[in-house]
């Protein structure tokens, strides 16, 4: 199906600047078009499949493109400004599901116990207390707040168990960023967080970026962690049946964990947003 | 919506010692996509690969006592497909709702037989004391037919559509069973008496070998 208007109308990335430094033209998808993506003197281009052009941007350590001639701002992550944080990138990892299960996925706690148990959960503490989620109407976000979770190795600077504090953010279909207690600074907030490139309604390439204060680990350090954690959650991803995202309150039974899930699918839904969701009377 | 559901009768989904104790493995019947377990008491259930609070395949659940448990968010099912325990609210009784959408199941001449709960005929009836030997994947869509007529000699009227008792040519009898999976191909299931010593098993494994070869051979127009 031709994507929607809202899902037409945002920015995706598509990579990082250093990942086009090779002289030949790159083919990428997007949306289930090809695009095409050449380096010049000034940057980088972008080509639709007609040949056209498309808007770029580099924003957050990443290249984006769009397919709308008039699309939405992209939101902001004033956190990238800030002096003293690391940005580590952690690649594009393909994943055979439509990314909008992958930003769900990423905002559920109750699943930290057991498939990433021993690291960001355990099995022994699996309730998820209750927590705020809130609609910003004015930025037409989404929040969840005051998530607590107990995690025996929240980070890789963590030392040990302890309660992490979560906040999480949607302010694009397919992006989604979490704030996570910094375990070396007291009032900071370290971030970690997803920018999909939808390449099919139920195929994606995932980037995620963490952006952190932290003194002693090194780069790759950072990254196995983050690539260790991510292919735990693939190994979900591709299991999850169907791979769209259903959408319809009947189809899946969520419960007061789920709060900021079905907040996402009440978003997507409000937003007219159906490419990549799971459709009754479909089949997949 | 996709759904379960696109077929009737009876069909073999596995061998009997393709379940081990306290595990659970994915079959697939036609395009349904069925998680097989067996619990603590040694009972064998097929039940829909979905777990329905957020859709994840229960066949990489773990299985504790007489309980599925989904690997995503551990919900836990008791044997008849109920939500048992629900670990992110451990102080809520989940309530009779949530249920996984179950299979009939029997364990029946070492084949693991599943048919769709309204299913009203009865489970194929298959006399003796049969032992699993060999289950092979055939890449092509094969109906049980087509693999008779590669055995001469086989009997022209199976007992069951999707299951024949033959003769094979290593002095033992066998049964076979077809899985058809769609576009997957299909599954050939072959169990032998109990009694067959294990160097007879080795001659019929090898028999299957061949016959496989001969039923992925192109078909000549």
């Amino acid at each position: 199906m031709t994507p929607d208007d809202f899902t037409l109308s945002q920015w995706y990335a598509i990579g990082r600047i250093e990942d086009f430094d090779d002289p030949e033209p790159a083919t990428i998808r997007l949306l289930s078009q090809n695009l095409t993506v050449r380096g010049v003197d000034s940057g980088l281009l972008v080509s639709g499949p007609e040949g056209d052009l498309l808007p770029t941007q580099t924003r957050f350590g990443h290249v984006w493109t769009t397919l709308s001639d008039a699309p939405r701002d992209l939101y902001n992550m004033p956190e990238f400004e800030e002096p003293g944080r690391r940005l580590i990138t952690a690649g594009a990892i393909s994943v055979r599901c439509s990314g909008l299960r992958a930003v769900e996925n990423f905002l559920d706690m109750a699943h930290f116990p057991f498939v990433h148990n021993g690291i960001l959960g355990v099995e022994e503490h699996p309730e998820v207390e209750k927590y705020d989620v809130s609609m910003e109407a004015e930025g037409d976000e989404i929040w969840a707040t005051k998530c607590k979770f107990y995690q025996p190795m929240a980070a890789a600077a963590a030392e040990g168990g302890q309660i992490t504090e979560y906040k999480y953010r949607v302010a694009h279909p397919y992006s989604t960023i979490l704030y996570k207690t910094c375990p070396i600074r007291e009032c900071e907030w370290d971030l970690i967080g997803l920018f999909i490139q939808p390449t099919e309604e139920d195929a994606c390439i995932v980037h995620s970026f963490v952006l952190v204060y932290d003194d002693d680990n090194t780069d790759t350090g950072l990254l196995h962690f983050q690539q260790n954690i991510f292919l735990q959650d693939r190994m979900i991803l591709e299991n999850q049946v169907p791979r769209k995202l259903p959408i319809d309150p009947r189809w899946e039974m969520p419960t007061r964990a789920d709060a900021s899930s079905i907040a996402y699918r009440r978003w997507l839904k409000s937003h007219g947003l159906v490419w990549g969701t799971a459709r009754l009377q479909e089949t997949v | 919506m996709h759904d379960n559901g696109a077929f009737a009768g009876w069909f073999p989904a596995a061998m009997t010692n393709a379940i081990l104790p306290e595990t659970a493995v994915r079959a697939i019947i036609q395009t349904d996509d069925i998680a097989l377990w067996r619990g603590a008491d040694g009972v064998a259930r097929a039940w829909e690969n979905r777990c329905p609070h957020r859709g994840m395949r229960l066949s990489y659940g773990v299985v504790r006592g007489n309980r599925l448990t989904c690997l995503y968010h551990g919900w836990s099912y008791d044997g008849g497909g109920g939500c048992a325990a629900i670990p992110a609210h451990p102080d809520v009784t989940p309530p009779k709702t949530i249920r996984v959408r179950t299979y009939q199941c029997r364990e029946i001449g070492g084949l693991v037989w599943v048919a769709p709960e309204a299913e009203g005929t009865p489970a194929p009836m298959i006399d003796g004391d049969w032992a699993p030997c060999r289950s092979l994947h055939i890449g092509r869509s094969v109906a049980l037919s087509n693999v008779l007529a590669q055995i001469p000699g086989a009997e022209a009227a199976p007992f069951h559509a999707q299951a024949a008792r033959v003769q094979t040519p290593c002095s033992a009898p066998a049964v076979l069973g077809v899985q058809p999976m769609a576009e997957w191909g299909a599954m050939l299931h072959c169990t032998v008496p109990g009694t067959t010593p294990s160097e007879t098993h080795h001659n019929v494994s090898e028999w299957l070998r061949a016959l496989r070869l001969t039923l992925e051979r192109p078909i000549a127009a």
